[in-house]
């Protein structure tokens, strides 16, 4: 047989396969819904203020805190060492290499945890990794770290032990001065981080 | 999930390393089908010999089947794949230079390099006539930027502009191309040469 006959039987079915089946749209890395309802199930993305308190108090350089209310909020009270990505500013490229980096870990909060598990859930389905959330957000934050319920005395020691740490983190992150001076720690500058290398296209010729 | 280096499956130098090996295999094949020949080459536009054009558009056809299944299985993410812009005037214009040095030297400047490599001396007679090129175009890229900069289209697609899906676009393109090679075999023999019998059997 001629192998332009070869060729013809080969490629025209091939052809008309691709032809008609649909085109691949899905894009990689992106989370099903079911992956991601398995994530939200497990509540993974949360971080106890606890942890946070620990890292903030550690200084410890992997822990970025996103304050993702608005920036009048932000003004008026945030955490140390603290950038500002507004909600409804989350997709703007300007902070693409904030929310999608794999070097520090990134902590959402807002005043409940609500609008931080929304940012969450924005970067979770554009496939971005290492973003938490602040579980129960800032009120949550006032009221175990700031001001920390004082256990019974008959509490058992890890109760104790968790008020003591607590109280000294509250202390530390000046606990008092929270309801009492507005604005004491001044929203801090962006820090810089290392821009992720963007993906270059593959290039060719002949 | 590729493209391989985009996705940093494989480092850089692993990738001009399979380049490398990609690139001898591609020497190889391009020899032993005598693409060393500048008489097979030119005879493209002669009439007389079309491998040239069953040879590319064979290698198209098959590497876009391939592409559009591989996307369509999702080991490959299109939206990387790089797409050379386009200006127009240069495209045009480049295309003719090229063509004309097609056929007055008989290489093409990758079968240049091929017929180099079994010592023929036209050949490197042809990849010199490439450096001196260079060299002017480099030279004069202050006269010609205008020229070469001229009516940027982007990154435009065929399937876009007709408006269908890609895989519709292939499909037409191999029926265009199986025409193509029908039309190359009838004017091998419609042009056959007394003298040159590579092809002709």
């Amino acid at each position: 047989m001629k192998p332009r006959l070869i060729l013809a039987y080969v490629l025209i079915p091939l052809g008309l396969i691709i032809a008609a089946v649909p085109e691949n749209t899905t894009k990689p890395y992106k989370l099903t819904a079911d992956e991601l309802l398995e994530e939200v199930k497990s509540g993974t993305q949360f971080i106890s203020p606890d942890e946070v308190a620990a890292m903030v108090i550690s200084k410890d350089p992997s822990l970025q805190l996103i304050d993702v209310r608005s920036a009048a909020e932000f003004e008026k009270f945030s955490l140390p060492n603290t950038i500002n990505i507004p909600l409804v500013d989350i997709l703007n490229p300007e902070w693409e290499d904030y929310i999608h980096q794999d070097v520090k870990l990134n902590v959402f909060y807002s005043n409940s945890s609500n609008n931080a598990n929304q940012a969450w859930m924005i970067t979770r389905q554009l496939g971005y990794e290492n973003n938490y959330v602040l579980q129960g957000g800032l009120n949550f934050w006032v009221k175990t770290i700031m001001n920390p319920k004082e256990p019974s005395e008959l509490s058992p020691n890890e109760e104790i032990a968790k008020y003591n740490f607590r109280k000294g983190a509250g202390m530390a992150l000046g606990g008092a001065d929270v309801s009492t001076q507005p604005g004491a720690s001044a929203p801090v500058k962006k820090p810089v981080i290392t821009k992720r290398k963007k993906k270059k296209k593959v290039q060719g010729g002949c | 999930m590729g493209p391989l280096i985009v996705n940093e499956i494989i480092s850089e130098n692993t990738n001009l390393f399979l380049a490398f090996l990609i690139g001898i295999g591609f020497g190889f094949v391009l020899e032993s089908n005598g693409f060393s020949s500048s008489r097979r080459l030119a005879g493209m536009f002669y009439g007389y010999d079309t491998t040239v054009l069953k040879v590319f558009f064979t290698a198209a056809i098959v590497g876009a089947i391939g592409l559009l299944f591989m996307s369509l299985f999702g080991w490959i993410d299109l939206s990387y794949i790089y797409i050379n812009p386009t200006y127009l005037w240069s495209s045009i214009g480049g295309g003719v230079v090229m063509g004309a040095g097609f056929i007055l030297g008989g290489y093409c400047p990758g079968t240049s390099v091929c017929a180099a490599s079994i010592g023929k001396l036209d050949a490197l007679a042809f990849i010199g006539g490439i450096f001196i090129g260079v060299f002017l175009f480099t030279e004069g890229y202050p006269l010609l930027e205008g020229f070469y900069k001229a009516k940027y289209l982007g990154s435009p697609l065929l399937n876009e502009v007709f408006n269908l899906s890609r895989g519709m676009l292939i499909f037409l393109i191999i029926l265009a191309a199986l025409a193509m090679f029908w039309v190359g075999e009838w004017a091998e023999k419609r042009f056959a040469h007394e003298d040159y019998k590579i092809n002709q059997k």
